[in-house]
């Protein structure tokens, strides 16, 4: 994981510490078949739900997983930022990877 | 599913993009302006040049054209002409637009055609591998210029005011939604529109000048860009390399050119066939 | 009742585009076409059709090609400086399968040459012009009554094989002021392909030698179309067999249905032992030639190409049976000349008659290159 990457994941810890969890179960759906590892999802998220972690089965060597769940407001800036459509907050059904 | 879902073809996914290219995050802010809008994918056609910006109409679920570098315009203006009634968005990058293409880009500005353009201005020509552009910003390192960029910028702004184009604005790709606000105002604007967006071409710009991750250009593009009110109090010295964002140009009453060509040359040539001899 | 009238054969051309269904004209003047794109600006929005002057000639073929994917027979016009601007744009229409007119009034050349003088320098430019392995129809008639045909013909192969078809005329006869009896509508055919052919998303999915059904856009299904190397969904793809067949398809739709396209005349060449090859202006000069020999007793034959491309090589080696000499006639320093000789048979011999410096030859010179032979 480079600086940059290892970086973004401790400023979302800390904006996660300075918050409570979220009184609302939020749902947050991602595909790590698009996911491309590239962190602005994790930067953006106000509430540092997000981590990127080490992935070497992906093609790119690194994804992103909703750590603290509990924590999601649904702004949904991170479904926004996505450039992948890779993650979708309180989607209505289950993701299919790869669907048409 | 989504709604803005059904304007996008999954099956060509993953996008051949770099990760965290800002030419995804457009994708989505118009896939959502198409869904907010409530368009039917069958009236829209999407129509690209050349580049990496010149891939987004492979995914989008609509009418798409993949032309030749630079002309995009051209064939939209005769799609828009042809089909006055249909949505014809133009998707074209820096190079694409201001370089090669900075021609057509007067002239379907000065007809004031209906045509939405995105300009997608990443500094850079990303897809040949990383050569200077006519936005690259001064003393930047790119493959064809190994000693520093001894070209300054431009703002396209001014030119399309200079070329009376009726709508100006010009977002970045952090500011997500009024990106997205913006390019549905576009959309609904009736004349030759324009949208330029300041994107992140990490790997083939930043990676040569110390800015190698999405994250730290994105930083760069938000430290280079300021609100057009900002900007306008500023000096001249401290203006520098800066670019404001906002919309700078929305004028409605200019007539857009299809409109004119059917609902007033039409009647007066019919007329004149009628009067005298034909 | 059909109409006798006094015309500039730019105007014929016009008027045969009209007739043939052209509704959209993209353009830029140049001499000495202009008058074409004036005609159309003056009658096109009078029956609602389009006319746009655009900012350059790659602008104008631009505007053709995305006017014809939205549903329009569109045309364009422009002479030597302009066509040499158009080719990336002809390529992308042989590629993406579209179909679009293109008249050349041919002038002297080459770059800007002699704007009012006349040539036949740009028949191997029209064939190969372009970058990358393409087919291209190129028509070239010499009489006013062809002039007019022709052009209906050409918007009939364009429609009927979705490829750019280039509708070639000498500077001289586009300027020239000649009588011509405008038929009947309905006296000829008109080819208009049938709207709403697209079934699914497979969109150039055909036999070798068919032709693909109409393939524009708002018909309902989310189409792509490119001018990168595509699959027969329209969807960029490189893998060497997909890319192998498509451009076979490209190429034999054309080369399949010759019979269809290739038209030429012939006068007085069943007996001839000379057979003189030429088109356009030269042609005319050539059948006065032909008459005042055959006067002196000389036994020859006029063989006038109307389709220049493809080569109307079956026809020609069937004369070439009889006739062992052959006189290519035309007015440039050597082009449709190679296309004679590589289709001469051995015994064949083949001599020619050249001249570029914008003078079109005199039926006594020809006479005199005859008597040489």
């Amino acid at each position: 994981m480079e600086k940059e990457e290892q970086r973004a994941n401790e400023e979302a810890l800390e904006r996660r510490k300075a918050r409570k969890p979220s009184p609302k179960a939020n749902k947050l759906t991602l595909v790590p078949l698009y996911c491309k590892g590239c962190g602005l999802c994790v930067h953006i998220c106000p509430t540092g739900t997000l981590q990127l972690v080490d992935a070497p089965k992906n093609k790119w060597g690194i994804s992103v997983v909703a750590e603290a769940e509990n924590y999601c407001i649904a702004c949904k800036m991170c479904e926004y930022q996505c450039p992948d459509f890779a993650i979708f907050v309180n989607y209505e059904q289950d993701k299919n990877e790869g669907a048409k | 599913m989504r709604d803005y879902e059904k304007y996008i073809r999954y099956r060509t996914f993953p996008t051949p993009w770099c990760p965290g290219c800002g030419d995804g995050v457009i994708l989505k802010s118009i896939a959502m302006a198409f869904s907010e809008l409530k368009l039917d994918p069958n009236e829209i056609i999407v129509v690209a040049g050349i580049g990496c910006s010149g891939r987004m109409p492979t995914y989008f679920n609509t009418n798409t054209l993949h032309t030749t570098h630079g002309r995009a315009l051209t064939f939209a203006t005769g799609i828009k002409l042809a089909r006055p009634e249909k949505l014809v968005v133009v998707i074209s990058g820096d190079g694409d637009a201001l370089a090669i293409g900075g021609n057509h880009l007067i002239h379907a500005a000065r007809r004031n055609i209906g045509i939405k353009m995105i300009l997608i201005n990443n500094g850079i020509y990303g897809m040949t591998g990383g050569q200077v552009s006519p936005m690259t910003p001064p003393k930047f390192i790119t493959e064809t210029t190994p000693y520093g960029n001894i070209e300054p910028q431009f703002h396209v702004t001014e030119l399309l005011i200079a070329s009376r184009a009726t709508f100006v604005a010009r977002e970045t790709v952090n500011r997500l939604l009024p990106l997205k606000q913006v390019i549905k105002k576009s959309f609904q604007h009736p004349g030759f529109s324009v949208v330029e967006v300041m994107s992140n071409c990490h790997i083939n710009l930043g990676r040569r000048n110390k800015m190698k991750h999405p994250l730290t250009m994105t930083k760069y593009i938000e430290e280079n860009t300021l609100k057009k009110e900002d900007y306008e109090k500023l000096s001249f010295e401290e203006r520098g390399q800066k670019f404001p964002v906002g919309t700078f140009v929305e004028d409605l009453d200019r007539l857009e050119y299809s409109d004119l060509y059917y609902n007033h040359i039409v009647p007066l040539a019919k007329q004149s066939q009628q009067g005298g001899k034909s | 009742m059909s109409q006798r009238q006094v015309l500039q054969g730019n105007y014929i051309i016009a008027k045969a585009a009209l007739a043939a269904g052209c509704n959209f004209f993209a353009g830029y003047p140049i001499t000495p076409s202009s008058e074409i794109a004036q005609y159309m600006s003056k009658e096109m929005p009078k029956i609602n059709r389009a006319f746009i002057q655009m900012e350059d000639e790659i602008a104008s073929l631009g505007a053709c090609i995305g006017a014809s994917l939205a549903g329009k027979k569109s045309m364009t016009a422009t002479s030597g400086p302009g066509f040499s601007l158009m080719q990336e744009h002809l390529g992308l229409a042989a590629m993406a399968e579209v179909p679009v007119v293109i008249v050349n009034v041919m002038r002297g050349g080459p770059s800007t040459g002699m704007p009012t003088k006349p040539s036949q320098s740009d028949i191997m430019q029209t064939r190969w012009g372009t970058h990358g392995d393409h087919p291209i129809i190129a028509l070239y008639p010499a009489f006013s009554d062809e002039i007019f045909m022709e052009t209906i013909r050409a918007f009939n192969l364009a429609e009927k094989f979705w490829n750019p078809v280039v509708l070639l005329l000498d500077e001289v006869l586009g300027k020239a002021h000649e009588d011509i009896e405008i038929p009947e509508p309905g006296s000829y055919e008109v080819f208009q392909a049938a709207p709403n052919q697209i079934e699914n998303l497979n969109i150039y999915d055909r036999n070798m030698g068919e032709n693909p059904p109409r393939v524009d856009f708002f018909q309902g299904y989310p189409i792509h179309i490119d001018g990168l190397e595509h699959d027969s969904h329209g969807w960029p793809s490189f893998e060497p067999k997909t890319v192998d067949k498509m451009q076979r398809l490209r190429m034999e739709k054309i080369f399949h249905n010759l019979d269809e396209i290739i038209a030429f005349k012939e006068y007085e060449v069943d007996d001839a032992d000379i057979l003189l090859f030429s088109f356009g202006v030269s042609a005319r000069s050539a059948l006065a030639a032909v008459q005042l020999a055959r006067e002196q007793g000389i036994k020859v034959g006029l063989f006038q190409a109307l389709t220049i491309w493809p080569f109307p090589r079956a026809a020609l080696q069937k004369r070439m049976k009889k006739s062992k000499k052959v006189l290519t006639i035309e007015m440039n320093l050597g082009q449709a000349k190679y296309e004679v000789e590589r289709i001469a048979p051995c015994d064949v011999e083949c001599r020619t008659l050249l001249r570029a410096n914008g003078v079109p030859f005199n039926p006594s010179e020809v006479l005199q290159a005859i008597k040489e032979m």
